[in-house]
């Protein structure tokens, strides 16, 4: 028998936070519960628009940081 | 959580034994999602340029100095420092920050969208803008947790106890928040193209 899945157990599925076994069986479901599945397919879009989102800094700001690093000569712990 | 050949831990070592190509490294993995973050926060280009400086100005001081912490992971530190730079910011400036809208003009330079036409990159740029102003009009514990989870990569565990409720509720808080972006991108698109190619 399918065992029955929440949004949230598709949330943490999406996330990568659900165990193996819990991962078999949501996959299980995804394949017969339509409903799971469309609520799959939304939130894994919306992760991917989220990802397509980011900001990039510009290269000067990253110039910056990197000759900081290269001046910076301390005496560490190694 | 991307996978790399080389973990952060890895880059961090090489780092302190003076190799600068793996600072580099370090931050180009992680410069868009520390930026991001602080930008989501401060909701102020310039401002998040310059608390990121900040930030990898702290980083670079800590491993440098030998004062970095192996046990712990580079990522969660790292962003950590980031977000606590954006909220002393606010607390500093007593103030929240007006919304500045964007141009999104230099923002997306970096990225190769050589084979897209002008107008296709433009609406890309116009979606993701959207979609970064609305996170910021999400309620605020939403908003959180959104943030957490996604762009600091902390768990569900992680965030319920940093915020202090049980994990269903911030799996549900970020239910809603994932639902109601998505909500609201569908209405955006809608009308953006609507105002595009109008009837």
């Amino acid at each position: 028998m399918t065992k029955t899945f929440t949004q949230n157990d598709v949330i943490r599925y999406v996330y990568h936070e659900t165990s193996a076994k819990e991962t078999k069986e949501i996959e299980k479901a995804l394949l017969c519960d339509a409903k799971l599945e469309e609520i799959y397919k939304e939130v894994l879009s919306m992760k991917a628009d989220l990802n397509k989102a980011k900001k990039v800094p510009s290269d000067k700001v990253i110039n910056s940081i990197l000759n900081y690093s290269k001046s910076l000569n301390l005496p560490s712990n190694k | 959580m991307e996978k790399y050949k080389i973990s952060d831990s890895q880059l961090v070592s090489l780092y302190k034994n003076g190799n600068e190509e793996a600072f580099e490294q370090l931050l180009t993995r992680h410069k868009s999602r520390v930026f991001t973050t602080i930008y989501l926060i401060v909701k102020d280009n310039y401002v998040a340029e310059d608390l990121l400086q900040e930030t990898f100005v702290k980083v670079v001081r800590t491993i440098k100095e030998g004062r970095y912490n192996e046990e712990g992971k580079f990522l969660p530190w790292l962003m950590r420092i980031a977000h606590n730079m954006a909220i002393d910011y606010f607390r500093k400036e007593k103030r929240y920050p007006t919304i500045i809208m964007e141009d999104g003009s230099h923002v997306f330079t970096t990225l190769e969208f050589s084979e897209d036409s002008i107008e296709s990159k433009q609406v890309r740029q116009d979606t993701h803008a959207k979609l970064r102003e609305l996170i910021q009009e999400l309620p605020e514990s939403q908003k959180e947790v959104l943030m957490m989870r996604h762009y600091m990569e902390m768990s569900f565990q992680e965030i319920a106890e940093n915020t202090g409720v049980s994990i269903n509720t911030a799996l549900g808080r970020m239910r809603y928040a994932l639902i109601n972006l998505r909500k609201k991108m569908k209405q955006f698109n809608i009308a953006y193209d609507q105002n595009i190619y109008p009837k």
